[in-house]
């Protein structure tokens, strides 16, 4: 199984830079999905992993071997690109034998293969049929079994799902996790949004500008972000970001909404900072206890089984969620009195955008 | 009861703009199988006994062959290289996006701006003077050249709506720029060729003043047949005129009922296609 190591990765398009110094590695048999906002320079990465653009500097290799001038059809690695790129008017089979028959591989042995890879997708009966007679999974399947008889042991997924309605996208996002535990492949998926990386992710590689803002493993990366980017990429509804300020003991921060105790990673000293509020980390005050702010509703969005809330307070709207089963007495205009929960909320060095602390477990200031 | 009404009156306009447009062939159509004396009846003569003479008369002429057989050869031959010529440029064109693509495909098709007669004078003293006057060869590289603007800017509209993925989807597999636009380009955009083929094979079928000046005994078409051979005895032949009309207008329309629901995409295109 190869391991991918991407080594001080450049590329530039007429002098403006696309990526800059990727230096990564990719743990083989793992889902890593590579998200940021459309020009952060992940398709450009994919582009130039799976050999149709060469990098302007820096080398990708294998298991430790040099791949970088390989053709793209020599690399092991099977692209499934926007929307699956089915030949429409190729059969299914056909389709899949196209990898083989370029090889000029004899017609026997084509049949067979193409069989044996139609029977371990389940997509067998379908290899009579034209692409535009499946459906969305059998699509994805179809374009997956056409990477497996190229021999690719790496699979990227290019915005696989983009432009496809909700449910569909559920979907192929639970298809793709049984046919990854049943390929065992290495999987490498691109997407802008923030809800399909955390569904699908064993380990997250966020992009930004054409650098890596920050990798690893997905729950980490939610939970401790290092940089101010991935907690503002990463999450959804998306994560509250509200300037503060340390106030001259360096131990508590100032902000809109209130004072916060804030406990320090060593070594940090920036007065101005960021306070990163995942939507969870605000809830409704409890009856009895005195709340940290009273807010507005200012807009309330029904997802069903929760509901996002939009709260006007101290110059700034802030995002949080209820469940359905407590919203029944919301409505516009309303007064929300809030609490934020300690330990929960990070501080982020304004300048340099690095995680310096968290609010401490004793709320207010 | 009213939207009926006028919708009634809508289809009764069409169908009279239809018949008013038909009514010159119908006339044409109906002459060749008349007599001369019938073809000029004041009132005109729709029930007559028809005959086969003009036809046979045409047919025994060594002119019409030859006439019919350069026409064909022209025509098709022209079609087929421009039609070659053009997939590749707008292919080319569509992929690989040279510098200032948009200024080049105008100026491509600004030849077929500039009116005949003003193209013929030059045209025909260049080729007096490089003696391909009359050739086979030159008169197809002509109207070649002449049909592959126009091709162009319909085949690179087809090729536009084939996504690229597909091209990328042939290299990592390991296919030649040859054997992707052969096997993942061309047949996704066959009904454009197919347009394109027709309207081109209308267009050289058609023309009269770059045969009749830089064309020649050898290569002279049906078009300049019709016109060279009109006069008989002080009159016009209408019966010559009626048949091989007929005969010359059969193979355009037969292209057009027949690929009809290509053409209506040729028309439209760049209007409603999505990726697959």
């Amino acid at each position: 199984m190869s391991r991918i190591r991407f080594d001080g990765l450049c590329k530039t398009y007429r002098g403006s830079v696309a990526l800059d110094t990727i230096d990564l590695e990719v743990e083989p048999s793992t889902l890593t999905v590579f998200c940021g906002p459309p020009g952060s320079g992940k398709s450009v990465l994919m582009r130039v992993l799976i050999g149709l653009e060469p990098p302007s500097a820096g080398r990708i290799l294998f298991d430790g071997e040099d791949i970088t001038t390989l053709p793209a059809a020599a690399r092991s690695i099977g692209y499934v690109p926007q929307s699956f790129a089915l030949f429409p008017h190729m059969r299914v089979f056909d389709n899949l034998a196209y990898p083989l028959a370029l090889q000029g591989a004899p017609r026997p042995e084509i049949r067979s293969r193409v069989q044996q890879a139609a029977r371990m997708l389940r997509i067998e009966p379908l290899l009579g049929k034209r692409p535009s007679q499946l459906s969305g999974g059998e699509k994805q399947r179809a374009a997956i079994a056409r990477g497996i008889l190229k021999n690719a042991n790496i699979f990227i997924l290019d915005d696989p799902l983009v432009g496809l309605d909700f449910k569909l996208r559920e979907s192929l996002m639970e298809d793709l996790k049984d046919m990854r535990a049943e390929i065992g492949a290495t999987f490498l998926y691109l997407t802008a949004d923030p809800l399909e990386a955390l569904t699908m992710a064993d380990h997250l590689v966020v992009m930004d500008g054409g650098h890596i803002v920050e990798a690893g493993p997905v729950d980490a990366m939610y939970y401790h972000p290092a940089n101010l980017r991935t907690a503002e990429l990463v999450g959804f509804p998306r994560c509250n970001i509200l300037p503060g300020r340390m106030e001259a003991a360096g131990l508590v921060c100032s902000s809109a909404i209130g004072r916060f105790k804030v406990v320090l990673e060593d070594g940090s000293a920036a007065s101005e900072v960021m306070l990163a509020i995942r939507p969870e980390d605000i809830a409704p005050a409890v009856p009895g206890v005195s709340p940290l702010a009273v807010g507005t509703v200012t807009l309330l969005e029904n997802l069903g089984s929760e509901t996002v809330i939009y709260v006007h307070s101290g110059d700034t709207t802030l995002v949080t969620t209820i469940p359905a089963s407590a919203n029944a007495v919301l409505d516009l205009g309303d007064p929300f009195p809030f609490m934020i929960r300690p330990g929960g909320p990070i501080v982020f060095d304004r300048a340099t955008r690095r995680r310096i602390g968290r609010l401490a477990e004793t709320p207010h200031g | 009861m009213s939207g009926r009404l006028s919708q009634g009156l809508y289809h009764a306009v069409l169908w009279l703009v239809a018949l008013v447009f038909f009514a010159p062939v119908f006339w044409i159509v109906l002459s060749s199988f008349k007599t001369a004396s019938q073809i000029l009846a004041v009132p005109p003569l729709l029930v007559f006994r028809p005959t086969l003479a003009n036809y046979a008369r045409l047919f025994a002429q060594p002119a019409f062959e030859h006439h019919f057989f350069n026409s064909v050869v022209l025509s098709v031959l022209a079609v087929l290289i421009a039609v070659a010529v053009s997939f590749l440029a707008a292919f080319a064109f569509s992929r690989f996006r040279p510098g200032a693509t948009n200024f080049l495909m105008f100026l491509l098709l600004s030849i077929r701006m500039l009116p005949g007669s003003a193209a013929i004078l030059p045209v025909y003293l260049m080729y007096v003077a490089f003696g391909w006057k009359d050739s086979y060869i030159w008169m197809t590289l002509f109207y070649a050249m002449f049909s592959i603007p126009f091709s162009v800017w319909i085949l690179k509209g087809f090729i536009d709506g084939v996504s690229p993925r597909f091209d990328e989807t042939g290299i990592v597999n390991g296919a030649s720029w040859l054997s992707i636009i052969a096997r993942l380009t061309f047949p996704q955009v066959l009904p454009g060729v197919v347009a394109a083929l027709i309207f081109n094979f209308i267009f050289v079928w058609n023309e009269f003043l770059f045969n009749y000046i830089i064309g020649g005994i050898n290569t002279a078409n049906i078009p300049v047949l019709l016109a060279t051979n009109l006069s008989h005895g002080g009159g016009i032949d209408w019966t010559f005129l009626s048949s091989l009309t007929t005969v010359y207008i059969l193979p355009p329309i037969i292209a057009v009922y027949f690929f009809q629901r290509f053409l209506l995409v040729g028309m439209t295109f760049g209007t409603v296609r999505g990726e697959v």
